[in-house]
């Protein structure tokens, strides 16, 4: 379960880096905002099942707004890479502050919807939570789309092309401020999604996205920045040992996971399905 | 020098403008330490150019040796200490091997989440380190014999011995980012590529400036521990990190002042503004990102650039004394055959399926000019960046001075006596002209002293002082690199790799973009040097190389075509047709 929330969020973070060059220190707040703004459709309407189409619609539209009212300010200058950091970083400072002056500090309790509550059957000593199983089939389900976006569309070749080039793309008179933003926003609604299927199963806070974001970072690391693949094998990888370790000795799953990181960077400091040059500069 | 002694009127009078209560005179002192910090910090992004998210570990470990020495050993005040700023020093060392395998933001994301293991070990070993709760209990905190000033519970005392402490660092951060290695980690942060081919391992500079920033990071943690005879979790926390960049930026990077403004206007937010507003971090955040999108030099560095002061050049004695051009080029010892000087052997490079440079045997003489030509595309540029190792060949061999050196990396490469210019203009444009010579005659001097002032090194000044004028650049020599004109900053280029006294030389397209006069100059000069230094130059204007050299190598889709004098190629049927297409 764990692995499949953090794929979702590596991989909008993973995708707007191999872009833009970016890492992204505000996508653990699409993550949070995602989660608040699915709590307060609840709160609203009542409803999960529009809070999960909602959040990421919200939440990827201030996401183009982030990068078409920042962003777009630091292209080009010098230390781009840089100065996209800091922005970030600075924003992940601010809203969180923003949420808790708008909502108040304590965490939102979100009920999970009925349907999906109690176990679903025995698996051996632990019994599988239909929530869980939901989470499963939803990754599952959108994994393939997203491979197809980013693989078989127009938008995803011109991303592709952008990752491998971006002054050729732009040679070639393709709109890349559009592609750029499309692809920020992408990776917000893609946080803002996981961070709704999250909720019930945390009390949602202004806290969740810092937690999430350095997770995440260790994916990526692990998997190889940029990649798809990467994102999804290293987010199976750490979220899987996560939970292992969690269920054997409680005080050690977060040790572990920074080991394994590691152990990778050791051995193949690109990542297992990083590319050679990727991330170099 | 008016800047320190002004420093120090500040530090030792700042108690006395205000009744300080005990509480207001730890702030300041508190503000100190973080300034401290931020400077050690600005070590590292404002005069190496690595953005690191990973200082908390090394101030925080720092703050837990000299904290658990005290507390649990009862050992002595300094020796805590100094045992902090070491164990600030190792860290960063070990984080450095590990990041620098990687460059830009990676980098910065690595430091991020390895540094946070250092955080969990100190979260788990909560016997020794006290865990969430902090490490507290220090004992009564005072100076060993002679002095055994007590420093606990008297404010005034302790604000003079940190003060003093931190002046001190202070003083020793300028020494260093003045000498050999400073010069040399800020050309890394200019042109970290032109610093490779100029000699200088940027890796290991990079890590050295990693162990400086680690060492007074680590000083400020243990100064830390003493401000608050306390540890808490929190100084390890990654935050931390984030803290330190935000002061650092604030204040403004590369300046020395900076850090301290930045540190104090930080600490004000954190206790005054959070006083009024509770949401104090929405302020911060807010102020930072202003401060990034619109006055990326920070607060010093904007007043400063405002005030028109502009940054300090080194001072060299001007002479009227021509440069002997026997002095330029031809003073290094000299080894191997001079029948090869530089051979490749069966020379190849692949990208996927695309070679290239495919077998390429080529042969040049001590003393030679060669040019190599062919059409675009034919390798050339690869093929030199295969020499200078730029790039691994995929398969052959190259021996320069009879050694093989197939596979060294570029500043090995440079070391041995191979310089080059590039095709697209490759200078240290933050840089001064002047400095942009002498840190490449540097190279052949030191790398990593950290002692003494790199511009006190004569034989340096005098050497780049002599390339510059025979360049016609000695009147420009204050002028930032990227100010020059693209002529000139093609001579500039020819005058940082003649710096670096080599034997062999490979120009890359010199007269690219030059005027018909420039041109004509430049090939003058490049004949000039022939003789006392072997010469490679990759050059499309026909009339230069039928007029400089003594031997044109010929490539075509990676291979050598023909070789012979310009008249043989002149004439060859070959060469003709696919290149001359006459």
């Amino acid at each position: 379960m764990n692995g499949c929330i953090l794929i979702l969020v590596a991989l909008g973070l993973s995708i707007v880096f191999g872009l833009m060059g970016i890492i992204n220190f505000a996508h653990g707040i699409f993550y949070m905002l995602g989660a608040y703004a699915g709590w307060l459709t609840v709160q609203l309407t009542g409803s999960f099942w529009l809070a999960l189409a909602v959040a990421p619609a919200v939440v990827g539209l201030l996401g183009a707004l982030v990068e078409r009212g920042i962003l777009k300010r630091i292209y080009g200058t010098r230390n781009a890479a840089f100065a996209g950091v800091l922005v970030t970083y600075g924003l992940a400072i601010m809203i969180p502050d923003l949420v808790r002056m708008t909502f108040g500090r304590p965490g939102k309790p979100f009920a999970m919807p009925k349907i999906l509550t109690g176990s679903l059957f025995q698996l051996g000593a632990t019994e599988v939570h239909g929530y869980r199983v939901f989470i499963l089939l939803v990754t599952a389900l959108l994994l393939p789309l997203l491979w197809l976006l980013l693989n078989k569309t127009n938008l995803g070749l011109v991303i592709r092309a952008g990752t491998s080039d971006n002054l050729m793309v732009q040679l070639l008179g393709i709109n890349v401020a559009r592609t750029w933003t499309v692809t920020y926003a992408l990776g917000a609604a893609l946080a803002a999604f996981a961070g709704v299927i999250t909720a019930p199963l945390v009390a949602v806070a202004p806290e969740m996205g810092g937690l999430v974001l350095i997770e995440c970072f260790i994916v990526t690391v692990v998997g190889g920045m940029g990649s798809f693949l990467g994102a999804v094998a290293g987010g199976l990888l750490i979220g899987e040992t996560l939970a292992l370790t969690g269920m054997l000795y409680d005080v050690f799953a977060d040790v572990v996971i920074y080991l394994a990181m590691a152990l990778v960077l050791l051995v193949r400091p690109r990542g297992l399905f990083g590319q050679e040059g990727m991330a170099e500069e | 020098m008016r800047g320190l002694v002004l420093a120090a009127l500040v530090l030792a009078t700042a108690p006395l403008y205000a009744d300080y209560t005990p509480f207001y005179l730890g702030l300041l002192t508190e503000v100190l330490v973080f300034g401290l910090f931020a400077l050690a910090y600005d070590v590292l992004l404002g005069h190496a150019g690595v953005l690191s998210l990973g200082h908390s570990a090394f101030v925080g470990v720092a703050a837990y040796v000299t904290g658990i020495l005290l507390a649990r050993y009862q050992a002595p005040l300094e020796p805590s200490v100094l045992a902090g700023a070491l164990g600030g020093l190792l860290t960063s060392l070990i984080l450095g091997v590990f990041v620098l395998r990687k460059r830009g933001v990676y980098l910065a994301m690595l430091t991020l989440a390895l540094s946070q293991v250092f955080y969990y070990v100190v979260l788990m070993w909560t016997p020794v380190t006290g865990g969430t709760d902090g490490l507290g209990n220090l004992p009564v905190l005072h100076l060993s014999a002679p002095l055994g000033w007590r420093l606990s519970k008297r404010p005034i005392t302790r604000y003079y011995v940190i003060a003093t402490v931190i002046f001190l660092a202070m003083l020793a951060i300028r020494h260093i980012l003045r000498s050999p290695l400073g010069r040399a980690m800020r050309a890394v942060k200019a042109n970290e590529t032109r610093a490779a081919a100029c000699g200088y391992d940027t890796r290991r500079i990079k890590l050295a400036a990693f162990a400086i920033s680690g060492f007074f990071s680590g000083l400020a943690g243990a100064l830390l521990t003493v401000v608050l005879e306390f540890v808490p979790i929190e100084n390890i926390h990654w935050q931390m990190s984030g803290t330190v960049l935000i002061m650092a930026l604030f204040g403004g990077t590369g300046t020395l002042l900076g850090p301290f403004v930045g540190a104090g206007l930080f600490i004000w937010m954190r206790d005054f503004v959070s006083k009024h507003l509770e949401y104090w971090e929405v302020f911060v955040g807010g102020v930072f990102v202003l401060i990034v999108l619109f006055f990326p030099d920070g607060i010093v560095g904007t007043l400063s650039r405002l005030s028109g002061r502009r940054r300090a050049v080194p001072l060299v004695e001007q002479s009227d004394r021509l440069p002997d051009p026997e002095r330029l080029v031809g003073a290094a010892a000299r080894g191997g055959s001079d029948e090869r000087l530089l051979e490749s052997q069966a020379l190849t490079k692949s990208f996927g399926g695309l070679t290239a440079v495919s077998h390429v045997d080529f042969r040049v003489r001590r003393g030679e000019l060669r040019s190599v030509i062919g059409p675009n595309g034919a390798g050339k540029t690869t093929f030199f960046n295969l020499l200078t190792g730029v790039l691994p060949p995929s398969g052959g061999r190259i021996l320069f001075k009879g050694r093989d050196i197939t596979g060294l990396p570029a500043h090995a490469v440079s070391r041995l006596g191979i310089a080059r210019s590039y095709q697209v203009t490759n200078i240290f444009g933050d840089l001064t002209v002047f400095e942009n010579v002498r840190i490449a005659a540097q190279s052949r001097v030191t790398h990593y002293r950290f002692w003494g002032s790199a511009d006190r090194l004569a034989a340096v000044n005098e050497r780049a002082e002599d390339i510059l004028r025979h360049l016609g650049l000695g009147d420009k020599r204050v002028v930032r690199g990227a100010e020059l004109s693209h002529g000139e900053q093609r001579y500039l280029e020819i005058g940082i790799a003649l710096a670096t006294d080599p034997d062999f030389l490979l120009l890359d397209e010199p007269t690219a973009g030059m005027s018909p006069d420039e041109t004509q100059r430049t090939a003058a000069f490049v004949r000039g040097l022939a003789g006392r230094v072997t010469i490679v130059v990759v050059e499309h204007d026909m009339e230069v190389v039928m007029g400089i050299s003594d031997r044109i190598t010929v490539l075509n889709y990676g291979e050598v075509l023909a070789e012979g004098t310009p008249a043989e190629i002149r004439e060859n049927a070959d060469v003709r047709r696919v290149y001359l297409r006459d």
